[in-house]
């Protein structure tokens, strides 16, 4: 893939590598975009709307919230909490990049936050960890990349929302299902499944009793505590916190048990024993050749 | 969310007052909405530390969050009630929830977990979505 990346683009052009690394995220953005472009073009706006919201959004789940909110006519003021819970994530995903940032502008922070989302930012991340070339500038161009074709697609949705009829039940499932695969990308240990299955109860009942999309909010914040507070009684109270059943990674099938990241720290752990080897290996000879001297005298 | 297809119908698509003024005032909501969780903990945590505490809560905020919204995705409906109906195909008996969602979601939580990729898990769920609505 790198061989081929390279013939490409014989230069080593950065926009062109950088678009290299996006494409995948770009195609799998497409399809989704659509489909939320027509949602939005469903719930009353035009495509340039569309499009406009898009970039200033520029988050799946958060688009096809906003346009079952409209649909619904829900009030401002739950359509701004709705939302910014929804996007609570990335005060997470921001500050554990952030790190990556320090020595950039103000402008250049703002740029960077603007544009990030869930997917960007695990290619991203991955990049920074791995990959010590990798400067801010191509993470930006990677997360620009994505917001033109989310854009674009959201775009080509919104235009044809007019001319095609969809079943509008089906569209709507996409949110779920994009929902699902996040929770099950989200869910590596025990307890996480330990809290997700918990959550479908609490949830369940807070939505029921308040009636209101304030449930939502009130079982994420209760049970993220509680996941908060079982692995901080977990650490306190354990020895060895990693190895406890609780505590533990999750099976994955063969196929996708390890993961890119997994693949590059065990890449990184052989090069560094090979380091090791060699300076071993150096000793040794220099060893060998003391004791020859020493037989010689 | 879940009736969105019946509000659609029987709403004629879109409430009378949504009119551009409207959409453009939603647009900035949804544009702050979005724009200070991913701006403000960045640009601040830039040259501070993050406390742990608040990473390690951070942490399970996504799982809890996802969860919860399935959750109403699936079983309740846009009246806050659980939504339960007997399914024909399934011998009558009572399901709680969205029956076709609630196969469906099976389908994606599999090819998800088997895939890892986004696009696949997606379109095998809106597949199967749609090829059960003909049973």
């Amino acid at each position: 893939m790198q061989e081929k990346a390279h013939q490409i683009n014989p230069e080593k052009a950065r926009w062109l590598e950088d678009l290299g690394i996006a494409m995948p995220l770009c195609l799998s953005y497409l399809p989704i975009g659509i489909a939320c472009g027509i949602l939005l073009h469903a719930a009353g706006m035009n495509f340039m709307l569309t499009l406009l919201v898009s970039i200033v959004v520029f988050s799946g789940g958060a688009q096809f919230i906003l346009a079952s909110l409209l649909v619904i006519d829900a009030p401002v003021t739950t359509i701004f909490i709705t939302l910014f819970f929804l996007e609570l994530r990335y005060a997470l995903l921001g500050s554990s990049l952030s790190k990556y940032l320090n020595n950039e502008s103000p402008a250049m922070i703002f740029l960077f936050s603007f544009s990030m989302n869930d997917e960007n930012y695990a290619v991203n991340y991955l990049k920074f960890v791995t990959d010590k070339h990798w400067t801010t500038r191509d993470a930006l161009m990677v997360e620009h990349y994505s917001l033109i074709s989310w854009a674009g697609g959201n775009m080509i949705g919104g235009l044809i929302g007019n001319t095609i009829t969809i079943d509008l039940n089906i569209v709507d499932f996409a949110l779920t299902a994009l929902f699902l695969y996040m929770i099950v990308m989200q869910i590596q240990r025990r307890l996480s499944l330990v809290i997700c299955v918990l959550t479908v109860f609490v949830s369940l009942f807070c939505l029921l009793i308040t009636r209101h999309t304030i449930g939502i909010i009130i079982s994420t914040l209760l049970m993220s505590l509680l996941g908060f507070w079982i692995e901080f009684q977990v650490k306190k109270h354990h020895p060895k916190p990693d190895e406890t059943w609780i505590l533990g990674k999750l099976f994955r099938p063969r196929t996708t048990r390890t993961t890119k990241e997994d693949v590059e720290v065990e890449k990184q752990l052989v090069e560094e024993a090979e380091a090791a080897e060699d300076d071993n290996q150096q000793a040794n000879d220099e060893d060998e050749d003391k004791h020859e001297r020493g037989d010689e005298s | 969310m879940m009736n969105l297809f019946d509000n659609l119908t029987l709403a004629s698509m879109v409430p009378g007052h949504h009119n551009l003024t409207y959409h453009l005032v939603v647009i900035l909501i949804a544009a702050l909405a979005a724009f200070i969780p991913r701006y403000f903990p960045m640009h601040f945590f830039t040259n501070r530390k993050i406390p742990e505490w608040f990473d390690e809560w951070m942490k399970y905020v996504p799982v809890a969050l996802f969860t919860s919204l399935v959750v109403k995705g699936i079983f309740v409906d846009s009246k806050y009630q659980l939504i339960s109906e007997r399914v024909s195909w399934l011998g009558n008996i009572l399901v709680y929830g969205h029956a076709t969602y609630i196969i469906s979601a099976i389908f994606v939580m599999l090819v998800a977990y088997f895939t890892r990729s986004m696009a696949f898990s997606v379109i095998i769920g809106l597949l199967a979505v749609w090829l059960l609505s003909f049973i």
